[in-house]
């Protein structure tokens, strides 16, 4: 009964405005107080050790300054341009290169609401003038950027993993698959309404541009690689190289690398107001001034800000998390559940319900953290997958981005587009509908989750 | 990546205080980065490393967030949910705006108080005693300054608190009193970051604690050149 409480606390403090990361925190120190003999004290030192204690969650930094050097307008002009060359000659086929190339930004960044700035800004603009509605391109781009928080690497799979306990390369690969599924779905669907409406479709440029626009973006999509080789290793050759922390530690350390001395869209060797960019060659300096020029700090502050927004939403979400062990909540609800006679499927339902509700008014990282050891005994009761029930955790997640009235990426869109977020939400709902399609599928055929992990990593153990 | 910057520093110190901020925040990133990027080139490179690279990397880690928290007060940076105090106007969202500020100040004082009780013992000083808010000074509290880290070597310059708090004995490792002290500073900055805040919210100077999303600075950018198009 005063866990009600608690959650009707939460509720009341985020609708006036009070910030995630507080509500989650104050309630949850107010209930300590008042019901437990935990002291301050001891929540300050959960606040210390959701950092110092987690070193799963030490890759989101790092993925985070990954993905800030690889989301200059560069780097997503080059993937965009690959994009078109390969697909830009199907009906409807800018479309489908804006779907293709916010897979190929997600598998860069972990971050939805980045894969909608960076992809969006330019391809809905591109797309207009091509021809189609400002409704039709913002629909597709508000709906492909949710892919950024399933296709490899993904902080919010971070997030999960660590919550409860799972590898972090097995969510990844698990993502892969699913990931894939949606995209291709998502095009399917293009492809068909371009060909029932005759959409403007593009010219085939031929090989030779596939082939340079390749070696223009590779650059960049080889961060993919190093991120997967490093956490897989190669496969029959080596095992694992790096642990998920440090791949995403060593793929910025090479994101920082290509941004100032390949790509040179930033730093010192930047050509100055859409200059030429200068060779290493002639300030050859810069090899020093690089690691202290303004751009790099900029970058660093920025991917700095925004750890620090989320793991203060992540630390006060475990500090509520001790509360909720404390009570053993998640032990009698899982009890109730049980009791009433709950079977995998209507526990599925009731994960997809409350995760859809709940998406509606939290950060998905902070919504994890809650929800995640709240569900995970009762699905390890019932006999879900644990990386199976990430995934469909994931994928609600992506849908609760784009549903009112508080879905993430409706308002990145709104704002990127310069439409209202309702016309936004009309654009998106007819692609909405696959997403939703996908959801099911993924949510009762494991085995579009299961299968690549199991191949790679073997069979999972599952510690109950 | 350079958003429009929303907070103008006000003063020369108000101005240096938060480029001091900025390149702490910079800086603290950068070097988690490098440290676990050196130990992985010295583990295949030359297997060795640097043995107390992952405990430094992860108090770091901790700095950097309990740092940065009041930093992000200060620029309006923390994510909330502002679908319902976007349909108030005037009086009555100014009013739910300075309620939301007061739970915020709420929060930070009851965790600077746990910040301090916690960090007091390590630093050889004294806990407060009160469960909710700090009454009085707890004499009794149990010297816990010998306490040190698992391998992080102990720096010359910080000899110095052998003398001031471990009653003279050498520290072989760094004592914890270095990493948790971010805790009370942290949380003191918070507190005092709120204050401006509130009196900010007081003068109509700024309209709420929240951002919507967290990529809201990208966003206006993109629309400012959408409109300029």
């Amino acid at each position: 009964m005063e866990v009600f409480l608690l959650f009707l606390v939460i509720i009341g403090l985020l609708l006036i405005g009070v910030p995630i990361a507080v509500a989650l925190g104050l309630s949850s120190i107010l209930f300590l107080l008042a019901y437990s003999d935990a002291s301050l004290a001891s929540v300050a030192q959960t606040f210390y050790q959701a950092m110092e204690g987690h070193y799963t969650l030490l890759a989101i930094p790092f993925f985070i300054l990954a993905s800030s050097f690889m989301s200059t307008g560069g780097v997503a002009q080059r993937i965009i341009r690959f994009a078109i060359a390969c697909v830009g000659h199907l009906p409807g086929g800018l479309a489908i290169a804006g779907v293709l190339a916010c897979m190929m930004f997600a598998a860069l960044s972990g971050s939805s609401p980045a894969t909608v700035v960076a992809i969006g800004s330019i391809v809905i603009a591109a797309m207009r003038q091509m021809g189609y509605s400002k409704d039709f391109a913002a629909g597709i781009i508000c709906n492909a950027g949710t892919l950024g928080i399933l296709i490899p690497p993904s902080i919010v799979m971070v997030v999960y993993a660590s919550a409860t306990d799972v590898s972090v390369g097995r969510m990844f690969l698990a993502g892969v698959i699913p990931g894939l599924l949606a995209g291709t779905m998502l095009m399917l669907t293009i492809y068909v309404i371009a060909k029932v409406r005759n959409l403007p479709r593009g010219e085939w440029l031929g090989w030779g541009e596939i082939w340079a626009s390749f070696a223009d973006a590779a650059w960049g999509l080889l961060l993919i690689v190093i991120i997967m080789v490093g956490i897989y290793g190669i496969p029959g050759l080596t095992g694992a190289i790096f642990t998920p922390t440090e791949a995403a530690a060593v793929a910025s350390i090479y994101a920082f690398f290509i941004a100032i001395f390949v790509y040179r869209d930033m730093g010192p060797l930047a050509g100055k107001n859409g200059g030429r960019r200068i060779s290493l060659l002639q300030n050859p300096k810069a090899l020093i001034t690089g690691f202290f020029h303004a751009d790099t700090r900029r970058t660093l502050y920025d991917a700095g800000k925004l750890t620090i927004t989320l793991m203060f939403i992540i630390a006060n979400a475990l500090i509520l998390k001790q509360v909720l062990t404390e009570q053993q909540i998640p032990q009698a609800i899982a009890e109730a559940m049980l009791s009433v006679g709950f079977g995998k499927i209507m526990f599925l339902i009731v994960v997809n319900v409350i995760l859809l509700i709940g998406g509606q008014f939290m950060e998905p990282s902070g919504l994890i953290v809650i929800v995640a050891p709240i569900v995970f005994p009762i699905a390890l009761a019932l006999g879900v997958d644990p990386i199976h029930l990430g995934i469909i955790m994931v994928v609600n997640m992506e849908i609760g981005m784009i549903t009112p009235p508080v879905g993430l990426n409706l308002f990145v869109t709104s704002g990127v587009a310069g439409m209202s977020v309702m016309r936004v939400f009309r654009a998106a709902l007819p692609f909405l509908g696959v997403l939703f399609a996908f959801l099911i599928m993924v949510t009762y055929i494991p085995i579009l989750s299961t299968w690549l992990p199991t191949q790679v990593m073997g069979p999972e153990i599952i510690i109950k | 990546m350079s958003g429009p910057e929303k907070y103008a520093p006000k003063s020369a110190l108000a101005g240096a205080m938060h480029s001091f901020e900025v390149n702490a925040i910079a800086l603290i990133l950068g070097a988690m980065t490098v440290i676990t990027f050196v130990n992985v080139v010295l583990r295949y490179g030359f297997n060795s490393s640097l043995i107390w690279g992952l405990e430094v990397v992860l108090m770091l880690f901790a700095w950097l967030v309990i740092f940065g928290i009041s930093h992000a007060f200060k620029i309006t940076a923390h994510l909330g949910v502002d679908a319902v105090t976007n349909l108030l106007k005037g009086g009555p969202k100014k009013l739910v705006a300075l309620a939301s500020a007061a739970a915020c100040l709420l929060y930070a004082v009851l965790l600077l108080k746990g910040s301090w009780d916690y960090w007091a013992p390590f630093a050889g000083s004294y806990q407060t005693t009160g469960r909710w808010f700090p009454t009085g000074i707890d004499w009794g509290t149990r010297d816990r300054a010998f306490y040190v880290t698992e391998q992080i070597p102990m720096p010359g310059f910080l000899r110095f608190l052998e003398g001031w708090i471990n009653q003279g004995e050498v520290y072989d490792k760094l004592p914890r009193v270095v990493p948790y002290v971010m805790l009370p500073i942290g949380f003191a900055l918070l507190v005092w970051r709120l204050v401006q805040a509130t009196v900010d919210l007081v003068r109509d100077r700024r309209e709420s604690l929240i951002v919507s999303h967290e990529a809201e600075d990208a966003v206006e950018e993109v629309a400012a050149l959408n409109r300029g198009a």
